[in-house]
């Protein structure tokens, strides 16, 4: 059972305050599982793309 | 250590049951920011690979650095970069061209730094490539160059930007063009608009010249003229009235939501198409929308899309892997991924046409938001019924679909007037049946044996079905203009109206007949060309469905809408002679 008050722990790093030059420090850390993840995906999935035509 | 995004229980619910606030589109926005900047790490991981000496390469790494003092200066100027959907769409392929071997844009990231630079008065000098005589400053616009150099310098000092040796302009002017600003030579603002009504303000730029929005499944309308413009500014500001009016749900986490329209060319002057892209966050495209109402629709449905590519960069609602399936809305079979993100829009269109009807005055008007209502609103159970059979939902996805099919239920509630109501139905059974006959393909074996027990009066054998499966083609069928003018009884009453009258459609006759209403007649003409004609009439039999479905209630309806692409495939065994209403009762 969820309730209200959970925060779901999300596949995308936090990267709000860091700068972009510190990022190269980080490693083999979640960073680079999360770019490792997102490029599994594309090849799973290509890219996916709404397209909707309202007159059918 | 760095940890990862966390999202609310609470925004998550909100955003299955599509009653969102811009907080949460500001959740999104955040964890689109940090995506953008992982994947700007990777291609500047990827950067140090690449030939130091290329113009390209350095480009990127002047970027790059001047990005770093940006951020550390200026908050709100990196984030607004990091935010752009024009950032998002071109990381997106540099990651794709790096995993394909191929070499990213590097360059364009110098143009976007500096485009964040002159919006905040900030002192720079980089080198930035031309392009067709032109610097592109995505987010503000683009300066024309008058040599024919492929680089050229921009020097900043904050106030004012040169470009090479004769360019110089006011960073201040250097904006997007809302149509009320003066001229600035060499400039070409990023066409944009800001609408407003009844205190409520939205600013969006309409993009028709950077690369990384090119991306839909039609070409942006590069190089708008200046009355297309005018109309564009004109179509968005009422429909934003619109959505302010009537939709204020809405309106709202769209204003905060979507930044760029990119204006799409049509194929042909009928088709309305509108699409998002996972890799462009923010930015929604469409081809002209006919009317505001039709615009405000637009940008509800494509904002779901929005919201929900966001979603799952966050979340992993659906697997790949799981066989297509049929949803309402398309042509072509779906995967589950798909079919989650058009349930999830069709979501938003309910509940806008919920509301929409009770706003029009005009007759053809209310019976258009009726029909809409009603046609869709059914859509909503079944399809999240569909996409659990799949398997493909995670466990957070199954949590949505059943949100999303808690608050589907809600808005489906009320009554339509019976004339709308049926046009509904008609239209859903029209586009289900041709799909059927489209991509549903069916055993051969399975096939004859049915034929052999109906030649040989045999019952109908319940347990043994032919296994039937879905196919990109499995049968040809010409039913596209039956199917426009069913439509266009609720969308463009007037022009039905004018062509039923003129008669200057070139229908057949049983089409003629079932269009007019005249279900036993067109029975009657369907049953004798299906049992006349010496090939397969696969719309025929379409047709004659649809026809039956206009007379009482009969255990031949039920036939026609569970068995169709079987029953004709044992049709097509037995020969034309035999009389398709008398096969079908026996498989009723």
């Amino acid at each position: 059972m969820t309730s209200q008050e959970q925060n779901i722990i999300t596949i995308i790093p936090d990267l709000r305050d860091i700068p972009l030059d510190r990022l190269a420090e980080l490693g083999s850390s979640t960073l680079a599982h999360s770019i490792a993840l997102y490029r599994e995906r594309l090849k799973e999935n290509g890219v996916p793309l709404s397209s909707f035509n309202a007159r059918i | 250590m760095i940890s990862t995004h966390r999202l609310p229980e609470t925004a998550f619910m909100a955003l299955a049951s599509a009653g969102i606030t811009p907080a949460v589109i500001g959740l999104l926005q955040e964890a689109q920011r940090s995506k953008h900047t992982m994947l700007l790490h990777a291609i500047a991981e990827a950067v140090g690979d690449a030939d130091p000496a290329a113009p390209g390469t350095a480009a990127f790494r002047a970027g790059y650095e001047l990005l770093t003092r940006i951020q550390a200066t200026d908050h709100e100027a990196s984030e607004w970069l990091l935010g752009l959907p024009h950032v998002g769409g071109w990381a997106h392929d540099g990651l794709i061209r790096l995993d394909q071997g191929a070499v990213p844009d590097f360059a364009y990231l110098a143009c976007a730094v500096a485009a964040a630079a002159v919006r905040a008065g900030i002192p720079f000098e980089l080198d930035v490539p031309v392009r067709d005589g032109h610097v592109l400053l995505p987010g503000l616009g683009s300066l024309r160059v008058p040599d024919r150099s492929p680089w050229v310098r921009l020097r900043c000092d904050g106030r004012r930007l040169t470009a090479g040796d004769r360019l110089e302009a006011a960073t201040r002017d250097l904006r997007p063009d809302d149509g009320s600003a003066r001229s600035v030579p060499h400039w070409r603002g990023t066409p944009a608009v800001r609408a407003a009504a009844d205190g409520l303000t939205w600013d969006v730029l309409l993009v028709t010249d950077d690369p990384y929005l090119d991306r839909y499944t039609l070409p942006m309308s590069v190089g708008l003229a200046a009355d297309e413009l005018r109309l564009w500014r004109q179509r968005v500001q009422s429909a934003w009235e619109v959505l302010v009016r009537h939709h204020r749900w809405a309106a709202g986490p769209i204003a905060e939501g979507i930044s760029v329209i990119v204006p799409l060319t049509p194929q042909a002057d009928t088709d309305l198409i509108s699409a998002t892209s996972p890799a462009a966050f923010g930015a929604v495209a469409t081809s002209w929308p006919p009317d505001p109402v039709t615009m405000a629709e637009i940008l509800v449905h494509e904002f779901q899309h929005v919201k929900l590519c966001g979603l799952m960069d966050m979340v992993p609602l659906a697997s790949s892997g799981a066989q297509n399936v049929y949803a309402p809305w398309r042509q072509d079979p779906r995967p589950a991924s798909g079919l989650l993100q058009g349930v999830y829009a069709h979501l938003g269109i309910v509940r806008f046409w919920r509301e929409q009807r009770h706003a029009e005055t005009h007759p053809d008007d209310i019976l258009r938001a009726q029909v809409q209502f009603a046609r869709w609103r059914q859509t909503i159970d079944t399809a999240v019924t569909t996409l659990r059979r799949t398997g493909c939902l995670t466990p957070a996805g199954v949590r949505f679909a059943e949100a999303l099919r808690a608050k589907g239920q809600e808005l489906a509630a009320g009554s339509v007037p019976e004339d709308a109501q049926e046009v509904a139905r008609e239209v859903a059974l029209d586009h289900w049946l041709n799909w059927q006959m489209r991509h549903v393909a069916a055993d051969a074996d399975g096939v004859a044996s049915l034929a052999a027990a109906y030649r040989a009066g045999e019952p109908f054998p319940d347990r043994e079905q032919p296994r039937i499966w879905i196919e990109e083609d499995a049968r040809k069928i010409d039913s596209g203009v039956r199917s426009r003018l069913l439509n266009m009884r609720y969308l463009a009453p007037r022009r039905y109206r004018e062509l039923h009258f003129d008669g200057i459609i070139p229908l057949s006759e049983p089409d003629r007949l079932l269009l007019g209403k005249a279900a036993e007649p067109a029975v009657q003409a369907y049953r004798d060309l299906i049992a006349s004609s010496a090939d397969p009439q696969p719309d025929a039999w379409v047709g004659l469905a649809l026809a039956l479905h206009q007379l009482p209630p009969s255990p031949l309806q039920t036939a026609f809408a569970s068995h169709l692409p079987v029953m004709f495939e044992v049709h097509s065994c037995l020969g034309a002679r035999t009389d398709p209403l008398e096969l079908a009762s026996w498989f009723g």
